[in-house]
């Protein structure tokens, strides 16, 4: 028996497997408008590197026509930045963070998975440029590495939306294997995921990127956006036959996802910057989840303001959550009074879990010692 | 009586296998007792280039000179010649590989080992002794194991800065190769490899173990790095050769010990037969209590051998029954097998090391270089399947210049049976042959997808000896590999290491819980091919000669209910097994001792399905059929390699067509039962079917095919064994003294034909 039938046969055996994991091909049409309908357009033909290794598209838009206010706008101010969980010295200028999204062939790590689309987006004199290398044949994945950590090597941080525990480490792994290279913005990086959980979780549910822009930006995806689950197999279909059209809906999902990402950015940036200066959110959740993020950075006002407005705001469930911090703010201010009266109350409405009444019932003891302390040492009057 | 006294009748060893000796009901029993003589140690002086510190250290500890065989592999090793090593149990294997490596990393702290062992239990043992030695010697030495333990903050400290990483070769396989631009560090740098236990790595497992190497080497090649592989065996015929296949270079043989021995007693041991009419014999695992308890009694430290789990469990309450407290200290004996908890086991094997274990039960678990310091008696309650295995058991009992003693007491199976009537298959002759068939297509194809993922494959590189282009441009066409400027990139979603596991399925049993009186408890397993005949609904089910009744199957999750009865009858389910050749490799005449053709010989490919359809009720004693029913499970499909025996045309003139049914089914479970001797394979990992008249050859037909999908070439090995398989299937049938046929040669008479010893010995004659 020749090697081809036996090697059928061995197939043969998994095949039931295979056809588990096999994707429907979907060969939906090229053609058609980005959703956003702010002049997201891949217009011009792709500029093809000489070795023909891989093509950079490259797109230009204004920032106030994309609803920014303050990312490209204001100066990013160091703190809000280490509120959205930056490390190190955080940038002066948007100018130094790179915004980036990758496409790959699977979503396990480990080399056999590749990066095959590096969506980036940075603020260039006042405009927001968008580029995207795409790997065009995986022989030239070499000069493709090359080209995205030049790309990115020009930047001191970045932002992700996940990318701490995916895109990073799978571009770290190509850079390794092509070039024995590091990757220097992996350590500062912005990732997006965790402060919009923070933020958006409680009011949502889920904090997909799609989720959000549906929720957060008021732009719900079309239907001609790309299922992610169908990315990698139409990127196979394309590197056998080549045909453009089949990759242009995922280069217009990545350009989507890459935009996306500096909307929400500025989103986040503008709630922290919003909650500073005493305009915090009415929405209890997310009012809860900065101030724990301004308490956690010493950040006293913004902090109570933001307790003060969840507590005020919140149903019974995020009063009880938000109670035992915000007597605590209030106690730092020295308004142990209302402290306590909160506090009385919450336990006499018979609100909240045994474990949170036990904690509540001994913090109040102690604001009463507090109390009686204080009045011990008041002057008499 | 005495309570206080925690061993009342402590007597030496010596008077205590005296007392065997003259014991003539025990002596009735023997078929051999073998002394074997102490054994002086031979030595040599450390090599002078090694590093002072190691030396000093050493004399430190009282070694004043290596044995000899450590010495050897020393210099084999420095000289980067791959090296195996072939050693005894407690001849000081750990230094024959520890020394070379702390010397390399002695003399360069950027130096890199892997230490590869089995199992996840030995990787600690031997973790705990490098730091030992390492400390000692002061040498810094960042010791790690990596495996499914390792927690995950740990992991990246090891990746970069551990200078010997521990790991076994499942991790190796999915957490290591597939991730390995994480491991740059090792991989640029790594020196030696060390293979421990080389001859676990056979059948199945070692043929997926010498894949992952080739893809190891793979890995160090692309990073620069050409490590030197020291591999230690217990002793098989082909220590050699093994190590070539997963090293694929020359490799240097190490295996005349230089390690002293004390004075051994092997006593082989052999239950009477105590049901003549069945040819049912004295059950083993009772006769080796009675031996154990005998030992312990007397403050023998005694280890005993069960061949499965349950056996084990069964085995310590027999004993623990025998030891009642308060007159015996509670921890006496005790159980020690997979399953249970890494500290448990840790704790054990303090025990034993201190001495206050006195007893333990184990499976094959402990065989392998698990330090528990050196016991005075070994009881192995039924051959462990293979001579290595049976040499490593023997040998976990001997003391350094002092007397010990191992018996092997044999069940019913022909294997057994066989192994008793010749202790000198045991003690005469080189044990067997590890083999392993990295090149079986399953497990080749497997490992090219992986290897595929890890790094992409030039057009004309080789991956094993199958033409690996041809492989490559075939699975490019499949989409799974994607060929771009003469390379094969993976092109595919999915992680292929996860979808394969080195391991057989042999695990994959059908458990039997019994739960007579409201109780769940587990008395036993059956491996899942075998379950629709033994264990289908409402069949009886014998165990330890109770009998117990399956009420409910869970054919899914593989639990099989029972509950005990009394009742005048067994069931007898048939099996209806069907195989279709797909394709034979090769066939020929057997020329036997007449000079006459009676058989012919094939091997190749095929497909094997089973179907369970009916059972029968057949009375005991008497096999009357008084009933019978339907059963109602899936049929089971596989497709392997089979081996295959027909009948020449002028084997059995003139015999009746049912002569030739009973003479084909006995020679065919002789055939079952000695062919895993030859193969150094566990019984359940052949498969047995027996055809009249077989749509592919049209004669009387045996297959004997492999359980493992795709086959690791036993089919190959029998086809080429026939002589002396059928030479010995002739000599094992004269030597067994059943009238007509009983579980130990052919099979029970009752069961097949009264004539059948008869039958099968005309056929072989």
């Amino acid at each position: 028996m020749d090697l081809r039938d036996r090697l059928a046969r061995v197939a043969a055996a998994r095949a039931v497997l295979r056809e588990a994991e096999a994707h429907a091909q979907d060969h939906d049409a090229a053609a058609g408008d980005v959703a956003s309908g702010r002049g997201v357009a891949l217009g011009a033909p792709p500029s093809t590197s000489p070795a023909a290794a891989y093509s950079v598209h490259e797109e230009r838009f204004d920032v106030p026509a994309l609803g920014l206010e303050i990312v490209g706008i204001a100066d990013p101010d160091p703190l809000t930045l280490a509120h959205l969980g930056l490390r190190g010295e955080p940038p002066r200028r948007w100018e130094d963070i790179v915004f980036l999204d990758t496409e790959t062939t699977g979503l396990s790590s480990g080399t056999g998975t590749y990066v095959f689309l590096l969506g980036t987006a940075r603020i260039v004199d006042g405009e927001l440029v968008l580029r995207q290398h795409l790997l065009q044949h995986l022989g030239g994945e070499r000069a493709f590495v090359e080209a995205i950590h030049r790309e990115l090597g020009a930047f001191r941080a970045c932002a992700s939306y996940n990318g701490k525990a995916f895109d990073l480490p799978i571009l770290r792994t190509r850079i390794v294997l092509a070039l024995r290279g590091e990757l220097a913005v992996d350590e500062s990086h912005l990732d997006l995921l965790h402060p919009a959980r923070r933020l958006w979780r409680d009011r949502f549910g889920s904090t997909t990127l799609r989720q959000l822009e549906a929720s957060v930006l008021d732009e719900p995806r079309g239907n001609d956006d790309i299922a992610g689950s169908l990315i990698p197999d139409r990127y196979f279909h394309y590197l056998r036959t080549r045909d453009e059209r089949i990759i242009e809906p995922v280069m217009r999902h990545n350009a989507r996802d890459v935009i996306s990402l500096v909307r929400i950015t500025d989103r986040v940036a503008r709630a922290v910057m919003d909650a500073r200066r005493g305009r915090v959110p009415d929405h209890a959740p997310a009012a809860l989840a900065l101030a724990r993020i301004f308490e956690r950075h010493g950040e006293g006002d913004p902090a109570y303001w933001c307790y003060e407005s969840a507590y005020v705001e919140g149903d019974p469930t995020i009063r009880v959550r938000a109670s035992l911090p915000y007597a605590r703010a209030l106690e730092a201010r020295g308004d142990v009074d209302r402290a306590i009266a909160m506090l009385e109350t919450l336990l006499a409405l018979g609100r909240g879990p045994p474990s949170w009444r036990e904690q509540a019932e001994s913090r109040l003891r102690r604001l009463m010692k507090v109390r009686w302390r204080r009045r011990e040492l008041a002057p008499a009057s | 009586m005495r309570t206080d006294v925690r061993f009342p009748a402590r007597t030496s060893l010596e008077q205590i296998l005296d007392a065997f000796e003259r014991d003539p009901e025990f002596a009735s029993m023997v078929t051999r007792w073998k002394r074997l003589p102490a054994v002086a140690p031979r030595f040599a002086p450390f090599p002078i280039w090694l590093d002072e510190r190691i030396v000093r250290t050493l004399r430190a500890r009282g070694i004043d000179a290596l044995y000899s065989h450590q010495a050897q592999a020393l210099e084999s090793a420095h000289a980067r010649k791959h090296t195996v090593v072939v050693t005894p149990t407690a001849s000081g294997k750990t230094l024959c590989y520890a020394l070379p490596v702390l010397h390399e990393i002695a003399k360069d702290p950027s130096a890199r080992a892997l230490f590869i062992f089995p199992t996840k239990a030995l990787a600690q043992d031997q973790l705990a002794e490098l730091e030992r030695l390492s400390t000692e010697m002061s040498i810094e030495l960042k010791t790690h194991t990596y495996d499914g333990d390792t927690p995950p903050q740990a992991r990246a400290a090891i990746r970069s800065a551990g200078h010997v990483v521990i790991t076994n070769p499942d991790m190796l396989h999915t957490g290591i190769l597939p991730h390995h631009t994480k491991w740059v560090k090792l991989f640029e740098q790594l020196r030696y490899v060390v293979l421990d236990e080389l001859h676990t790595y056979r059948g199945v497992f070692g043929s997926n173990v010498a894949n992952v190497l080739r893809r190891l080497r793979r890995i160090c090649a692309f990073y620069g790095s050409h490590p030197t592989f020291i591999c230690t065996s217990a002793t098989i015929a082909n220590p050699e050769e093994l190590a070539h296949r997963h090293v694929e270079e020359d490799v240097v043989l190490i295996d005349e010990s230089g390690a002293p021995r004390g004075e051994k007693v092997l006593v082989f041991v052999r239950p009477p037969v105590v049901n003549a009419s069945l040819g049912i014999r004295r059950s083993a695992l009772l006769t080796g209590r009675d031996i154990a308890a005998t030992l312990l009694a007397s403050g023998v430290q005694t280890i005993c051998f069960a061949r499965t789990r349950v056996q084990t469990e069964l085995l310590v309450t027999y004993l623990r029954a025998r030891f009642p407290q308060p007159q015996w200290p509670p921890e006496l004996v005790r159980g020690y097998r997979g399953g249970y908890l890494p500290s448990e086991r840790r704790a054990i094997e303090r025990g034993l090391r201190d001495g206050s274990v006195r007893g333990v039960v184990s499976t094959n678990a402990l065989e392998l270089g698990i330090d528990i310091g050196a016991l005075q008696a070994a009881v192995l309650v039924g051959y462990p399947g293979t001579v290595a295995s049976t040499l490593q058991q023997m040998g976990r009992a001997g003391r350094r210049g002092e007397l010990s003693v191992a018996f092997l007491v044999a069940t019913s199976s022909p294997t057994d049976q066989y192994v008793i009537e010749h202790p000198d298959f045991v003690l005469g002759r080189p044990p067997e042959q590890g083999l392993v068939n990295p090149d079986n297509l399953h497990v080749l194809v497997g490992h090219l997808k992986c290897a595929a993922f890890e790094l992409p494959f030039d057009r004309t590189e080789r991956f094993g000896t199958e033409d690996t282009p041809g492989i490559l441009s075939y699975l490019d066409e499949q989409g799974i590999l994607h060929e771009a400027d003469g390379r094969y990139h993976w092109s595919d979603q999915a992680f292929p290491a996860e979808a394969m596991s080195l391991r057989t399925a042999s695990n994959d049993n059908v458990v039997i819980i019994d739960t007579t009186g409201g109780k769940a408890r587990v008395i036993g397993e059956v491996d899942r091919f075998a379950a629709p005949v033994l264990v289908h609904e409402q069949a009886i089910y014998l165990h330890e000669s109770r009998q117990f009744q399956v009420e409910r199957l869970d054919w899914e999750n593989g639990k099989a209910y029972v509950t005990e009865v009394k009742v005048d009858h067994y069931t007898d389910a048939g099996l209806s097994v069907r195989i279709r050749v797909l394709d034979s490799f090769a066939s020929d005449g057997v020329t036997t001792r007449g000079g006459r053709s009676r058989f012919e010989r094939a091997h190749g490919e095929v497909l094997v399905t089973a179907l369970a359809t009916v059972y029968k009720k057949l009375t005991m004693y008497t096999h009357e059929n008084v009933g019978w029913g339907k059963i109602t499970l899936p049929e089971q499909e596989l497709q392997t390699t089979s081996y295959w025996l027909s009948l020449a045309p002028d084997a059995a003139p003139g015999w009746p067509k049912e002569r030739i049914e009973v003479a084909l089914a006995g020679l065919g479970n002789l055939l079952h039962g000695l062919a895993p001797l030859f193969l150094m394979c566990d019984p359940h990992d052949l498969g047995l079917s027996v055809e009249v008249r077989s749509p592919h050859t049209q004669r009387p037909t045996i297959f004997l095919f492999d359980m493992t999908p795709g086959g690791v070439g036993f089919s190959e090995r029998l086809f080429r064994a026939t002589d002396a398989l059928l030479e010995r299937a002739r000599e094992h049938l004269a030597a067994c003294d059943c009238e007509s046929g009983c579980p130990s040669c052919v099979g029970p008479a009752y069961a097949i034909g009264h004539d059948v010893k008869s039958s099968v010995a005309d056929l072989l004659a």
